[in-house]
């Protein structure tokens, strides 16, 4: 029980520790800046979760990021409504996923060798898209998604909240949830009781795309551009944050609870960081071994009991 | 005397594995090491072969004390363990498996290829096995596997051998070889310790047994002082234990309902023609040595491999089975054979596995609903007496009997009407395989069609109103469910009378 506690004590620690090392850590000011910081790779690593519990794994997230964001900023640049920008980008999003899932199930190929091959193909189309240039000209109501404030906190922390939740009752109390578990858990036992695999793997990885696109909105809000090279490395990070929650790369394992507060440990060492003056070189390093560490203490709690 | 364990204990976390086991080998004899699972023979031979340490007793190697701590200490003073074929690496050769980790050496560190080589090559030919030794070892059978794990065993001067369970993916044939390279280690002087299930090939083999059950000795002794009969009572520990023996629920006057009918199913090069009715309340045996064709008319029928030609027929309707999918909605349910891989999701919770197959009945307005779960699995666990604490518990944790049940309740949940069960009772230890029957049984009499697979035929004439030979793809006779062992082989191993 400590040890599944684990996480979230270390996320309390964290926060103690450095609400006394730094008089800047906890204030209005520097809590919401890292709550937009980390909602993105946040909203990200929601999709992963259920990729990951289903058995699968996406690398292509940072590409798709890049594509929804400069997609949305296009149409909007051409004309088109807030609202109607940030669809386009979690449309993208959701094409995307849906392409990645219809390939490893329909070609049965690992996800990992698929993923790793989409991350080139829509990497590589955003770029051609743009020229390799950041798209301008997007209305400045866009600015509200990423930097706004609702009620007295970040919009984006509404954002995500509802992401979570929504997360969290598919994965829960949803049959795609079941069969995301059971998919990932045994794949031939869910085959053999009749679960729609080919359909449901899909969708978790259309659904995946979508809180992707999302967060590549987001993204571009923030920057108030579409960067087509925007999200570069950050599959690394949403994978981290699954796994740091919990969640094991054998599929069948992971909570949203635990995703979130994996995302949030990574976010407040980094924020910490800064705020102490460590070196970005030495907080990369931090994290390499909290990601260990995390897994470790995980592994051995699962041998125990 | 070449082992001697004394008063073994082990804990697991709260679980007492082994609270007592005695164990005495001479060199020159096979000592069968029996006991239900869970009763501690595993970790027992753990022990022994240095994989894991005991927490008190004594165990003497040739008169000394030893504490092995890994299995390189183990092997280095003569104790080698057979395993099955899990560990081997299918992609390496057969010389690269029986030296990984021993290879000779040239200066240098180079690993000598050719002597390696040789020396395997001259292991196999000394032994007469039909092995090569730069052969692939994913090429091989796996009785074949076998024979590698038992080079890899005896390659340098073992004194000690432990069999566990080396026949339980073997056939007949594959059966008989496996015992004749037992009897020449035994002729060699070495002590070979043999776990099997298999209570009917204790007679074949063994010189004395020890019988273990929740983690103690119950009984050691020579093998021809003792009955099989006993040798049950002293495994499930109850002074009675009566062969399980179904009554029919189906007199031949009045068969029921006809809810399976299979007709002219063919596949290249497995199956051929195979026609077959199963009837509501009867259950069905399907009898044949490995490789006949059994698991995969099970396989086909329920749209895993579908059939090239032929038509099936689910109560009278034809239906066309081609995905497990289509084969459930009309009422078919396959029991496979190893349920730890296509049966179970093993990391999930009895609830998960128990409603997996049909998630819309425990569904409100889209989502699931949790207290319906809970109230169908603790149903499930109460009505086929699953031994568990409650439905969250997760499906691993039970034992091969029970977790058989997990899947039959999976079925039931959804009102499967035809059962094919494909080797029941593998690893399933003596007192659950009776439960497992009853359950059949109880299948039965409630009104649904069982068809049954199964390599052990005593079993096949305990349980089956009629039972299906099938020979190299084919069925080569129908037999009432009264006949004899001896009458099935005839038709399932020989050259039959019933056609070409």
């Amino acid at each position: 029980m400590i040890e599944r506690l684990l996480p979230f004590v270390t996320l309390i620690v964290l926060f103690v520790a450095l609400s006394i090392a730094s008089p800047h850590f906890l204030t209005q000011t520097n809590l919401a800046s890292l709550v937009r910081q980390t909602a993105v790779i946040n909203i990200m690593s929601l999709g992963m979760t259920a990729i990951i519990i289903a058995g699968g794994i996406d690398l292509s997230v940072g590409a798709i990021m890049a594509m929804g964001g400069v997609l949305g900023a296009m149409a909007m640049a051409h004309g088109m409504s807030v609202p109607a920008g940030i669809a386009i980008g979690i449309a993208a999003g959701l094409f995307w996923g849906a392409v990645n899932g219809a390939l490893t199930t329909r070609l049965r190929i690992a996800p990992f060798i698929v993923t790793l091959g989409t991350l080139g193909i829509i990497r590589g189309l955003t770029l051609i898209l743009t020229n390799g240039l950041p798209v301008h000209g997007v209305p400045r109501g866009f600015s509200f998604l990423g930097e706004g404030n609702l009620l007295g906190v970040p919009f984006t922390l509404w954002v995500l909240v509802a992401c979570a939740l929504a997360m969290h009752v598919t994965l829960e109390h949803t049959r795609l949830g079941r069969y995301a578990f059971a998919i990932g858990s045994n794949l031939d036992a869910a085959i053999y009781a009749g679960v729609p695999v080919a359909f449901h793997t899909t969708a978790v990885y259309a659904l995946g795309g979508m809180l992707t696109g999302l967060a590549g909105m987001i993204e571009a809000s923030r920057l108030m551009t579409g960067q087509p090279t925007a999200g570069n490395g950050y599959e690394l990070q949403a994978i981290a944050a699954v796994v740091i929650g919990g969640g094991s790369l054998h599929g069948g394992e992971g909570s949203v609870i635990g995703t979130l507060i994996g995302a949030f440990i990574m976010g407040v060492l980094a924020n910490g960081s800064d705020l102490l003056g460590v070196s970005p070189y030495l907080q990369q390093a931090i994290i390499g071994a909290v990601i260990i560490l995390a897994v470790t203490v995980d592994e051995f709690r699962k041998r125990r009991v | 005397m070449l082992l001697d364990l004394q008063a073994i204990q082990k804990r697991f976390g709260g679980v007492t594995a082994l609270s007592g086991a005695n164990l005495t080998i001479e060199a020159g004899e096979v000592h069968l090491l029996l006991g239900e699972n869970g009763a501690g023979k595993s970790t027992l031979m753990k022990i022994v072969a240095g994989a894991i340490a005991r927490d008190a007793g004594r165990m003497l190697w040739q008169d000394h004390e030893v504490w092995l701590r890994t299995p390189a200490e183990a092997a280095a003073i003569g104790i080698a363990m057979v395993h099955q074929e899990s560990m081997l690496a299918p992609h390496l050769s057969v010389a690269e498996n029986i030296f990984l980790g021993r290879e000779p050496r040239l200066p240098g560190g180079w690993v000598n290829r050719r002597r390696m080589i040789d020396q395997a090559a001259r292991l196999i030919a000394e032994h007469h096995f039909p092995l090569q030794a730069d052969g692939r070892v994913e090429k091989l059978s796996p009785a074949g596997k076998q024979l590698v794990e038992i080079c890899r065993a005896i390659q340098h001067g073992s004194s000690l051998l432990i069999f566990d369970e080396p026949t339980s993916s073997l056939s007949g044939a594959e059966t008989e070889e496996v015992f004749r390279i037992v009897r020449t280690l035994r002729e060699r002087r070495m002590g070979v310790i043999y776990i099997t299930h298999r209570l009917e090939e204790l007679r074949a083999i063994g010189d004395r047994v020890t019988i273990l059950r929740d983690g103690a000795t119950v009984h050691t002794g020579p093998l021809a002082e003792i009955s099989t009969g006993q040798i049950i009572q002293h495994m499930v520990g109850r002074e009675t234990v009566a062969i399980y023996q179904r009554q029919p629920t189906a007199p031949e006057a009045q068969p029921g309902r006809e809810l399976l009918r299979v007709h002219g199913l063919t596949r290249a090069g497995v199956l051929r023609d195979v026609s077959f009715s199963l009837r509501a309340g009867e259950i069905v045996g399907l009898a044949g040595l490995i490789g006949a064709g059994r698991t995969e008319t099970c396989r086909a029928i329920f749209g895993i491999d579908p059939p090239g030609a032929g038509r099936i027929f689910v109560e009278g309707r034809e239906t066309r089975t081609r995905s497990p999918r289509d084969a459930i909605a009309a009422g078919i349910a396959l029991a496979t054979e190893d349920r730890q891989k296509t049966g179970l999701a093993l990391r999930l919770p009895l609830t998960n596995n128990v409603t997996l197959a049909n998630l819309p009945a425990v569904s409100r307005f889209g989502l699931l609903d949790s207290r319906a779960q809970t109230r169908v699995t603790a149903d499930y666990i109460a009505r086929l007496r699953i031994r568990a604490a409650s439905g969250r518990q997760l499906a691993g944790r039970l034992s091969g009997g029970n977790q058989q049940k997990l899947v039959i309740a999976k079925w039931l949940f959804r009102r499967a009407r035809v059962f094919l069960f494909d080797e029941p009772t593998r690893g399933i230890d003596v007192g659950a395989k009776t439960e497992v029957f009853a359950l059949m049984d109880e299948l039965a009499r409630g009104g649904a069609a069982v068809l049954m697979v199964s390599s052990e035929l005593e079993e096949l004439l305990q349980v089956a109103d009629r039972i299906l030979v099938m020979r190299q793809g084919r069925i080569t006779a129908e037999l009432p469910g009264r006949t004899t062992q001896e009458e099935i082989m005839r038709y399932a191993a020989l050259e039959s009378e019933a056609g070409p």
